[in-house]
C-alpha cells in the first residue's frame, strides 16, 4: 500500500482540501474533513513528470489531487508515459544532457553543411520543369515591371549576342527553354542572371564592358550552368530549410535575443550563395571547351567586372557578406580549368 | 468549506482585510537547460516531430514552477493535438514562403488576406491558451470574438495609417484592452480600470518626442562636423570612407535607441495594465522597471550570442524570474471562492498558426 499527502480540488471551485490518500491495488481511497472517496485506478488520468513539479492525477468529473510525493505516484502507476517517462529520466541526468548539446552541435552542423544542401537538391527533383518556368516568370514579370525595359542595343549586336546563346544552349536536351533576353535595367550595372526555367537576362552595360562576344559567351555560360543545376530553386529551398533549423534551435529566445541569430545565419545563406557560383563557375569552363572556346574569356571578364566595380564604389568596400568567391580566386580557377 | 454563488462566486469574499500574495517562480536553470537542451536534442533528430511535445514539456515546467499562494499553475495542452496544429502552420507557412519568394506581384494579397486572418489567429490562440491553462483545478477562459477583434484592427488601423503612425499606441491600447477583459478564470472575468488609458499611451509619444529630439541633435551634429571636415579638405577630394562611418555610426544609435524605447515602453504599458487589472477580490500589482528590462534585454542578448545560443534556457529563466519578482497579487478575500465555469473545448490551429507567422498581443 502507498500512503500519501495531497491537496484535493472538487473540480466545481478553486477551493483546496488537505487529503490524506491510500492507493491499493485497484482503488485509490482520499480522505479529508467530510470527504471520502474510492477511485477506481484505471479511472485516474495522470500527467507526465516534468522536473521536479508537482504532480497532477486528474479524477472523474474534472477533480483533481496534486501531490509533492513524485515516488508515491511512480509506484501506483508505473509505466503510465513510456516515451516521457524515458524522457523525464534522460532530462534529470547531466551526462545525457551533455550527450544531447554534442548531438545537437553536429547535427546542426552536418545539416548546414550537408544535410540542407542535399535535402534541397533532392525535393528540387520533385519539381517539374515547368513549374519552375512559371516561378522564372514572376520574377521576371518583377524586374520587367520595375527596373528594366528592353535592350537599347542595335539589331545587329543583339542578332549576335543570340547566336552566341543560341551555340552555347544547342543540343543541352534538358527539357529547359532557353531564352537570352538583353535589357537596360536601372541600378544594376554590368551584369546577368538566369531565371528557374532557363531564361538569361543579360544588361547592356556588360554587352558594352566586354572586350570580345567569347567573354559575352563565358558570362552565359555560368549562368546556363546557374540553370542546369537548378540554384535559384535550391536556394529558396535551403533557405527555408535554415530558416525552420534555426527557428527549432533558438526559438525559445525572446525576439530581441533571436536578432543575435541574424548575422550568422545571413553569413551561412551567403555561403551557400558561395558555393552556387563555384558550381556554375565549373560548368561554364566545362561548356566553353565542348563549343571550342577557352575558360580564359573567363577570366578576363571577371577581371573588367571587378575593375568597374571598384571605379564605381571607390574600391575599399567591405565586403563582409560577399555572395560571390573573392574574384582572384575565381580568375585563378579558370586559368587552371582543364 | 463556503460553497460559492454561480454568477461570479467571488463576490461572496469580496469583503475582508487585504492579504499579498508574491508572485514565485522557483524553476532552476540547471533543471531547465538540461529539459531545453534533452528537448531540443529529440526535436531535431525527429526532424521536428518531438517539437510538440518539446513545448509542451518546458511550457508545463514554467507554469509548474509558477506559484502563487504556493499552488501552481498548470498547461494542460494536448502534445499531439499541438502536432496537428504545427502541421496546419507548416502546410500555410510554405504556401507564404513560396508567394513571397516567387510570386512577388502577388504579396499583396497575402498581406490582405493576413489583414483578415491575423485577428482570427489572434483570437483562436488567446482561447486556445487560456482554455489550456489552470490554477487550483479551474481553468482560465477567453470569450473575445473574430468580429470584435477584426472592427479593433480595421477601425484603429486605419486610424494608425491617417494618422501617420501617431495611432499607433491607441491601436495597441484597445487591443490589450480587448486580450484582458475577454480573459476569464473560471467564471469570473478579469476587468481593466478606466486609469491604465492615460498610463498606456504616454510612454510611447514620451518615446517618440525624445527620439525625434535625439535624431535632430545627430543630424545637428553630423552636420557641424561635416562643415569642419568639408572645410579643412581640400576641394574635389572624396572622402567615402568619412561618409560609411558616418551611416555606420548613424544605424548603431537608431538600433540602440530602438532597443531602450522597446524596454521602456513595454516596462511602462506591462505596469500600466496590470496595476488596473482585477480579477473579482483580487488585484495585481507590477513594478517593472525600464533600467532593469535594459539591463536583462542586453545581458541576455550578449551572453546568448557568446555562448552560440546554449544560454538560451538561462535568458528564459532569468527573465521570467524577474517578471515574477516584480508582480504581486493582493486578494481582499481567500482564493478559495472563483467558480470552475463551462469551458468549450478549442482547437489548436490558432494558436500554432499564430505561433508561427510570431503573431500575438502579449500582456
Amino acid at each position: 500500500m502507498t500512503e500519501f499527502d495531497a491537496v484535493y480540488y472538487d473540480g466545481r471551485t478553486s477551493a483546496r482540501q488537505p487529503v490524506r490518500v491510500r492507493g491499493y491495488t485497484l482503488v485509490i481511497q482520499i480522505v479529508g474533513e467530510g470527504l471520502r472517496l474510492d477511485v477506481p485506478l484505471a479511472k485516474v488520468r495522470v500527467d507526465p513528470p516534468v522536473g521536479g513539479t508537482r504532480r497532477a492525477l486528474h479524477l472523474p468529473d474534472g477533480a483533481q489531487l496534486q501531490t509533492d510525493d513524485h515516488g508515491a505516484v511512480e509506484a501506483l502507476f508505473p509505466r503510465r508515459h513510456a516515451l516521457e517517462g524515458w524522457v523525464h529520466r534522460i532530462e534529470r541526468n547531466w551526462l545525457y544532457a551533455l550527450a544531447a548539446i554534442a548531438l545537437t552541435a553536429a547535427f546542426s552542423w552536418w545539416s548546414v553543411v550537408d544535410g540542407l544542401p542535399l535535402a534541397a537538391k533532392i525535393a528540387a527533383g520533385f519539381v517539374p520543369e515547368t513549374w519552375e518556368a512559371k516561378l522564372g516568370e514572376q520574377t521576371l514579370g518583377f524586374f520587367d515591371g520595375k527596373l528594366c525595359r528592353p535592350s537599347a542595343l542595335d539589331e545587329a549586336r543583339q542578332r549576335a549576342l543570340q547566336r552566341r546563346f543560341a551555340t552555347l544552349t544547342a543540343g543541352l536536351a534538358d527539357g529547359y527553354d532557353y531564352r537570352l533576353l538583353p535589357r537596360d535595367c536601372r541600378g544594376i550595372g554590368a551584369n546577368a542572371f538566369a531565371l528557374p526555367g532557363g531564361t538569361v537576362v543579360m544588361t547592356d552595360p556588360l554587352a558594352k564592358l566586354a572586350r570580345n562576344d567569347d567573354q559575352i559567351s563565358a558570362v552565359l555560360a555560368h549562368e546556363i550552368g546557374h540553370v542546369r543545376h537548378r540554384h535559384g530553386l535550391r536556394m529558396a529551398l535551403q533557405a527555408a530549410g535554415l530558416a525552420a533549423l534555426t527557428a527549432a534551435l533558438f526559438g525559445d529566445a525572446t525576439s530581441i535575443t533571436s536578432l543575435a541569430t541574424a548575422l550568422p545565419v545571413a553569413l551561412l545563406q551567403s555561403g551557400y550563395s558561395r558555393e552556387f557560383e563555384t558550381e556554375a563557375d565549373d560548368y561554364a569552363f566545362q561548356r566553353l571547351r565542348e563549343v571550342g572556346l577557352s575558360p580564359k574569356a573567363f577570366a578576363d571578364i571577371m577581371l573588367l567586372l571587378e575593375k568597374s566595380r571598384q571605379k564605381a564604389t571607390g574600391g575599399g568596400t567591405r565586403d563582409y557578406l560577399s555572395t560571390h568567391p573573392a574574384t582572384a580566386k575565381r580568375i585563378q580557377r579558370a586559368l587552371s580549368a582543364p | 468549506m463556503a460553497l460559492p454563488s454561480t454568477d461570479g462566486g467571488a463576490a461572496a469574499n469580496a469583503a475582508g482585510p487585504e492579504k499579498r500574495y508574491a508572485v514565485e517562480f522557483s524553476a532552476s536553470t540547471s533543471e531547465y537547460f538540461r529539459i531545453w537542451i534533452v528537448n531540443l536534442a529529440l526535436t531535431i533528430v525527429t526532424l521536428g516531430i518531438y517539437s510538440a511535445w518539446a513545448k509542451v514539456r518546458k511550457r508545463r515546467y514554467f507554469y509548474g514552477h509558477t506559484r502563487i499562494d504556493s499552488e501552481s499553475f498548470e498547461y494542460r495542452a494536448n502534445p499531439v493535438v499541438i502536432l496537428k496544429g504545427r502541421l496546419i502552420a507548416v502546410a500555410l507557412f510554405a504556401v507564404f514562403y513560396a508567394i513571397s519568394h516567387y510570386a512577388p506581384l502577388y504579396i499583396w494579397a497575402i498581406y490582405l488576406a493576413l489583414l483578415f486572418f491575423g485577428p482570427w489567429l489572434v483570437v483562436r490562440s488567446l482561447a486556445f491558451n487560456a482554455y489550456n491553462t489552470a490554477y487550483r483545478n479551474v481553468r482560465f477562459a477567453f470569450s473575445g470574438t473574430y468580429r470584435t477583434c477584426l472592427g479593433l484592427v480595421l477601425g484603429h488601423g486605419l486610424l494608425t495609417v491617417v494618422t501617420l503612425g501617431l495611432g499607433f499606441p491607441f491601436l495597441r491600447r484597445r487591443l490589450v484592452q480587448f486580450a484582458a477583459e475577454s480573459h476569464s478564470y473560471g467564471t469570473t472575468r478579469f476587468a481593466l480600470a478606466e486609469g491604465f488609458k492615460r498610463l498606456f499611451v504616454r510612454p510611447y509619444f514620451v518615446a517618440m518626442g525624445v527620439s525625434i529630439l535625439l535624431g535632430l541633435a545627430l543630424v545637428a551634429f553630423f552636420a557641424a562636423v561635416g562643415v569642419i571636415a568639408g572645410g579643412s579638405a581640400k576641394a574635389g577630394t572624396v572622402r567615402p570612407g568619412w561618409m560609411s562611418t558616418a551611416i555606420i555610426a548613424g544605424v548603431v544609435v537608431f538600433y540602440a535607441l530602438l532597443f531602450l524605447q522597446v524596454a521602456y515602453i513595454k516596462a511602462r504599458t506591462v505596469n500600466a495594465v496590470w496595476n488596473h487589472l482585477s480579477l473579482g477580490p483580487m488585484r495585481f500589482e507590477s513594478a517593472l522597471r525600464a533600467r532593469d528590462l535594459i539591463w536583462l534585454y542586453l545581458s541576455n542578448f550578449i551572453v546568448v550570442a557568446l555562448t552560440i545560443g546554449l544560454a538560451t534556457p538561462w535568458a528564459a529563466v532569468r527573465s521570467m524570474r524577474y517578471r515574477a519578482s516584480k508582480t504581486t497579487a493582493i486578494a481582499s478575500g481567500p482564493l478559495d471562492g472563483f467558480a470552475e465555469g463551462q469551458a468549450q473545448r478549442v482547437s489548436v490551429a490558432g494558436e500554432e498558426v499564430a505561433d508561427f507567422f510570431d503573431i500575438d498581443i502579449a500582456l
